[in-house]
Order: structure tokens, then C-alpha cells, then sequence
């Protein structure tokens, strides 16, 4: 599998070490480099492409791309909770961070934004599409709302072989506004299924305001209809953020059903990369950046004693290499032979007898 | 050979296939406590139990994703529509996440799943309710769509079809669901992805499925007792992939051939096959090839106007003649 695991990465993982700290040094960590990833990334898709032997230019990175940079909180959080073993997460289309989270290599991941063979899909998937897998990482699916059904579906999995897992079903403040959301969160709880409906509500459903396009602006209220938990958290707070997720992932394992959890955050970049962002102003960004989630993290780290000075530099220059050598992988990876065109349409071959 | 009708037979390959493999259920809008909307799934909740026989509210894109999300961790759904035409409140599940989830992963996902329903005009039920999704799935990679005629195929092509790796568009008919044919007893499944000569004849090639295969059967009879001409009637049993090569083969030998099917004409199924055809038999035919389909309205819904609207025995006949020049 091209998408090479890191599975220690995870900001949840057991660490060889148990010094004071460290657990929550690499949670800070992981929120440092899918910030540093992201704004490569956007560095990389407004760089000139290259130049083929034909004289066509094609892009670095090609698309539509949704950039992550201010709701790492959520992803790191969720990943904290997260069992690769038996739970599942399936989210939309602005979903980098949560595999970098769950443990895809940078280079993988980068890679396929290059549309390399080397990427997580094998260059075939795109921003809005990275999967893993084997760590349960189900897609990041590009239709507003059209992967929630597909989270009941895992839930279901779950409860139907009792292996006591959790689907982490993600969505935006948009999907809310779709009937998938209705349907699903309506059919998940009255089967009792175990899984977490979470809303990343950045406030922007790509340019339109919440206030704009629910009826209901306080989001978690959206959820009383369906006979399960529905919350607000702070979504720039990683703790808040664990200690919700934690609950509800304790509810769904032990057969209590599904909860609806409203992650209220901020996205720092335009909803994709063509975006103006003319709905906001430069001081309501400023504002925002204030509660930067990775910001009150260290400083909650300070707080307790569990940041030494020039830690932060340290991880900083090692996410800066990290995140180097992802580009540089990416660009030296090949594209994908032209025989892939026509591979995994299918699983079977036909004439099919079975 | 015991005889049974069509919707026993398709209740016998799921009950087997459940039988055989724990990972197997079944869900829809009223397969459970109500015996299903057209008893297909008759006594299957008693069998089995709630946890394997499923009643879902109406909710087609959950139930139809939930699916979905249930074979991509290793299940293998079958997924009851009561009709077909409403798949289209969640043909996003299925054109996007059941059809491209494998691909767009790099191959990570195998989605074992079948959706299956009835298909096409019933009877006076009006335009929302009389929908040929044949085509709407069939150009769709991704996907297979298979189309049983009679209650043999339907068993052993149900069973091929739930135990597929890939997504599978099964289409019923409901006014076929009575129908009765010699089924056997012992197991057996049939190859996807091969047609069926199912008359074989030397002047006219007849491509048909699903319910219009009857349809041929009677043209062609009365074709050879009154006219003395001779079809082949050919049985398309799956409509994607689309055996070629046997089609391909009979109109080689009868150099004219007449698509009939219950879609629209136009970029219609029939349509789809007649474009697939020509570049392969342009030079072997004796005249173009004739298509029996709908009328290019909706479906309505007085009696009469209805029946006017969908392929006939004549209409059939009539194209026949057409291309033999009679």
C-alpha cells in the first residue's frame, strides 16, 4: 500500500516513554504539523507547475482545495479518543488533518495533492479524497453530506459484529442543511448505533454565513429532533474538544447510541483556493487567530509545566524538515502509469462466477 | 422440476446466501414486520431475527449509504428499493459513493453490495412511479446491472450477484413477480456478465431483458407460425458489462437485429447498446438496426394511454418486419 502508515504518530498513541507530558507534547506536535502542512500546501498549489516534455504546464497540485489551518483542535482531538483497531471515521472534503491525525505520512499525503502513485489513493482520489484503510481512516468524501449515510453504515458494522467500535461521522456547519443529515442522524439513534455525528462548524458554509443559512443558529440545537445528546463545544480547545469526544465515544461504546457534538471553530484560510473571502473582514480574522487553537494549547502546556523553552523551535524545525521532505518526495514520486486508468473500477473480473 | 413464482425464487437465493454466509442481510422499507411491500421477503424476519432483517424508515439515501458504509468494513448488504424510481431521491449514494469509493481509494475498498427492487412500468401508477432506471446505472463505472427475465435467472443470477465483490444494480419487475418457472432445488448460481440465447432463430436478432424478453418470446412465435420468419431471441440477463461478444455472434449470422426495451429513445438504454453494436457490426448488417422502446413522454397514467406508450407484441413484429423488408 502506497500509503505508508505512522501509526505511532498519533497524538493518542502509547509513547515508549512515559516521561511527564509527552502525550500531550505530541498532541501539540501533530496540531503544529498539519498547520505547517497545510500552509505548504497552499504555497505549493499557487507555485507555477511543471513544465511536461510537452510544453504543457500542469499544476503543482491540482483541483479543488480545502485547506485546514485553524480547526486542528477537532482532528487531534477526535484522534485522541480514536481506536484504529475497530473504529471508523469518514469525513468531507476538507480532510487533511484528520489523516495526518490518524497517522498518514506527510509524504502520502502530500503526494497524492501532487497526484502522484505514491499518494494515500494512489493518485487517483485528490485532496478531497485521501483514505487509509488500515487505520479506518474511511475517506474524505467530496459530495456536501454524502458521506454521513455512509458513517450510519460503519456504525452499523460495528454494533452488527459487536466489536464495540465507533464511527466518528464528520460533516460541516453546510451539511447540516442537507436531507442526509435528517435521515441519518434520525435512522442512528433509533437503531441506537454507535456513532459520533460531529459538526465542524467553522461558521462558513464556503461563503455563507450561518446566520445566513440555518434558521436555527445555535447549531447543537439542530439535533434535539432525534433523541440523543447534542452539545456545543469550543472547538479551538483541544481539551474541551478530547474530554467531549471521550463521553460521547463512551456512550456509543456501550450501547447507549449515537450523540451530536457542534465543534464551533474557525478556518484561517478561504473556504478553497480560489475564494476572495470577501464575507469577512481583515479584523474578524485577527480576531479569530487570537483563539488559535494551537496557541492556547501551549500555552495551557506553559501553564502546567509541561513545555520547556525551545521546545517549541525544536518540534517547529522538525515539522519544517518533515514537511520539506514531503515535497520533495511528492516531486520525485511518479505519476501514476497510464495502465491505473483502467484499474480498481472493479473488484471482480467478468464474466463473474462465483 | 418443482415450478415457483419470480419473487420466490429471489426470497430463496437470499435466504440460501444468508444461510450460508453470517455477513449477509437484508434491509428496506417494509422487508420485516409487513412481509415486504410485494412479499418478496415473506417470513425472512421470522427466520432470521431483527438484527439480519431490517425495517428502515423512509429514508432512502441513509438506508441506501448505510449500505454502503456497511460493505466498505466487510458486510454484504442486500438492499430492498421498493421501486426504483425512488432511487433517484439518492442516486448520489449510488452513482457517487457505491460506484466510485473503490476507484477513487486506489483500489482499498471492495463495496459487496446489491440493490434490489422493481423496475419499469407496473401498472396505472403514473409518472413518478414508472421509472427505467436501466440506463441511468448502466453507464455508470462502477457498477453492475443485472435484469432476470424469469425465475430460474432470478435466483441464480441474485445469488451471483450477493457474493460479487462490486456494487450490483438488480432490477425487478413487479408485474413479473407472479410469474412462475421451473427453479431447481439444489444450488446454483449463474455467470454475471453473460447473455442467454434464449430461442435460437437465423433471419432476426431480438436483444431484449428483464420483462420485455416475454414480450419477444410471443413476437417471435408469431413471427414464425405467420410469417415464417425466424428470430433469435437473446436474453441480455446482465446490461452492464455488456456481453458483446454473443450479440456480436448471433447478428453475424442473422445480419439484422431489433433492440427492444421499455426506456425512452432517446440516450436511452437501447441506445447505449445500438451505439456499443454498430462499430462492430456495421459491415455484417442487412439494414440498420430497428428499436422497439417507449414513446418519448412520460409515463401516464389512464389505462390505455399507458399501454400505448410501452413496446407491444405488434410494435415488435412490426420492426421485425421492417428490417427484413417484408
Amino acid at each position: 500500500m502506497g500509503a505508508a502508515s505512522d501509526v505511532q504518530n498519533r497524538p493518542g498513541a502509547k509513547m515508549a516513554s512515559s516521561s511527564k507530558g509527552k502525550v500531550e507534547r505530541r498532541r501539540l506536535w501533530m496540531m503544529m504539523l498539519i498547520r505547517r502542512f497545510e500552509e505548504r500546501t497552499y504555497q505549493e498549489y499557487t507555485k507555477r507547475g511543471f513544465e511536461d516534455p510537452s510544453g504543457e504546464v500542469v499544476k503543482r497540485i491540482g483541483g479543488f482545495c480545502h485547506l485546514y489551518s485553524g480547526q486542528e483542535a477537532v482532528a487531534v482531538g477526535i484522534a485522541a479518543v480514536f481506536e484504529p483497531k475497530r473504529d471508523y471515521l469518514v469525513n468531507g472534503y476538507r480532510d487533511h488533518g484528520h489523516a495526518l491525525a490518524l497517522g498518514m505520512s506527510p509524504n502520502a499525503a502530500m503526494a497524492e495533492l501532487f497526484g502522484r502513485v505514491t499518494g494515500c489513493s494512489r493518485g487517483k482520489g485528490g485532496s478531497m479524497h485521501f483514505f487509509q484503510a488500515e487505520v479506518g481512516n474511511m475517506g474524505g468524501h467530496g459530495i456536501v453530506g454524502g458521506q454521513i449515510p455512509l458513517g450510519v453504515g460503519m456504525a452499523f458494522a460495528a454494533w452488527y459484529r459487536k466489536t464495540g467500535g465507533v464511527s466518528f461521522t464528520l460533516f460541516g456547519d453546510g451539511a447540516l442543511n442537507q436531507g442526509t443529515f435528517n435521515e441519518s442522524m434520525n435512522l442512528a439513534s433509533l437503531w441506537k448505533l454507535p456513532c459520533l455525528f460531529i459538526c465542524e462548524n467553522n461558521g462558513l458554509a464556503m461563503g455563507t454565513q450561518v446566520h445566513r443559512s440555518s434558521a436555527e443558529t445555535d447549531l447543537a440545537k439542530r439535533g434535539a429532533g432525534y433523541a440523543m445528546p447534542c452539545r456545543n463545544v469550543d472547538g479551538n480547545d483541544l481539551n474541551e474538544v478530547i474530554a467531549a469526544v471521550q463521553e460521547a465515544a463512551g456512550r456509543a461504546r456501550a450501547g447507549e447510541g449515537p450523540s451530536f457534538l457542534v465543534m464551533n471553530t474557525y478556518r484561517f484560510r478561504g473556504h478553497s483556493m480560489s475564494d476572495p473571502q470577501k464575507y469577512r473582514t481583515r479584523e474578524d480574522l485577527e480576531r479569530a487567530r487570537q483563539r488559535d487553537p494551537i496557541l492556547l494549547y501551549e500555552r495551557y502546556l506553559r501553564e502546567q509545566g509541561l513545555l520547556e523553552d525551545g521546545a517549541v523551535d525544536q518540534m517547529d524545525n522538525e515539522i519544517s524538515q518533515i514537511v520539506n521532505e514531503a515535497v520533495k518526495f511528492s516531486e520525485q514520486s511518479p505519476h501514476p502509469d497510464l495502465r491505473e486508468l483502467y484499474e480498481h473500477v472493479l473488484s471482480e473480473v467478468y464474466p463473474l462466477e462465483k | 422440476m418443482p415450478v415457483i413464482q419470480f419473487k420466490e425464487a429471489l426470497r430463496a437465493a437470499m435466504i440460501e446466501e444468508m444461510e450460508r454466509d453470517e455477513n449477509v442481510f437484508l434491509l428496506g422499507e417494509e422487508v420485516g414486520e409487513y412481509n415486504g411491500a410485494y412479499k418478496v421477503s415473506e417470513g425472512m424476519l421470522a427466520r432470521f431475527g431483527p438484527r439480519r432483517v431490517l425495517d428502515t424508515p423512509i429514508s432512502e439515501a441513509a438506508f441506501t449509504g448505510l449500505g454502503i458504509g456497511a460493505a466498505m468494513c466487510g458486510l454484504r448488504p442486500i438492499v430492498e428499493l421498493m421501486s426504483w424510481s425512488f432511487s433517484l431521491v439518492c442516486f448520489d449514494q449510488l452513482a457517487n459513493n457505491a460506484a466510485n469509493i473503490r476507484y477513487m481509494s486506489g483500489g482499498q475498498f471492495k463495496i459487496p453490495i446489491v440493490f434490489r427492487g422493481g423496475n419499469g412500468i407496473a401498472h396505472q401508477l403514473g409518472a413518478t412511479h414508472s421509472h427505467r432506471v436501466d440506463a441511468l446505472f448502466s453507464r455508470v463505472p462502477g457498477l453492475t446491472v443485472v435484469a432476470p427475465s424469469c425465475p430460474y435467472d432470478a435466483k441464480g443470477l441474485l445469488k451471483s450477484a450477493i457474493r460479487s465483490d462490486d456494487p450490483v444494480i438488480f432490477l425487478e419487475s413487479e408485474v413479473m413477480l407472479n410469474d412462475r418457472g421451473e427453479v431447481p432445488d439444489e444450488p446454483y448460481t449463474l455467470p454475471i456478465g453473460r447473455a442467454y440465447v434464449r430461442r435460437e432463430g437465423s433471419d432476426v436478432t431480438f436483444i431484449c431483458w428483464s420483462k420485455m424478453v416475454k414480450l419477444c418470446m410471443a413476437a417471435a412465435e408469431k413471427l414464425q407460425s405467420e410469417e415464417g420468419i425466424s428470430a433469435e431471441v437473446i436474453d441480455l440477463r446482465t446490461l452492464r458489462p455488456l456481453d458483446e461478444d454473443t450479440l456480436v455472434s448471433s447478428i453475424r449470422k442473422t445480419n439484422r437485429c431489433v433492440v427492444v426495451d421499455e426506456d425512452w429513445p432517446y440516450c436511452g438504454m437501447g441506445a447505449g447498446i445500438v451505439e456499443r453494436l454498430y462499430r462492430r457490426v456495421f459491415d455484417d448488417l442487412d439494414a440498420p438496426i430497428g428499436r422497439v422502446c417507449c414513446e418519448d413522454v412520460p409515463v401516464p397514467y389512464n389505462h390505455y394511454l399507458e399501454r400505448a406508450m410501452q413496446p407491444s407484441v405488434p410494435k415488435v413484429i412490426a420492426a421485425a418486419r421492417e428490417v427484413c423488408y417484408v
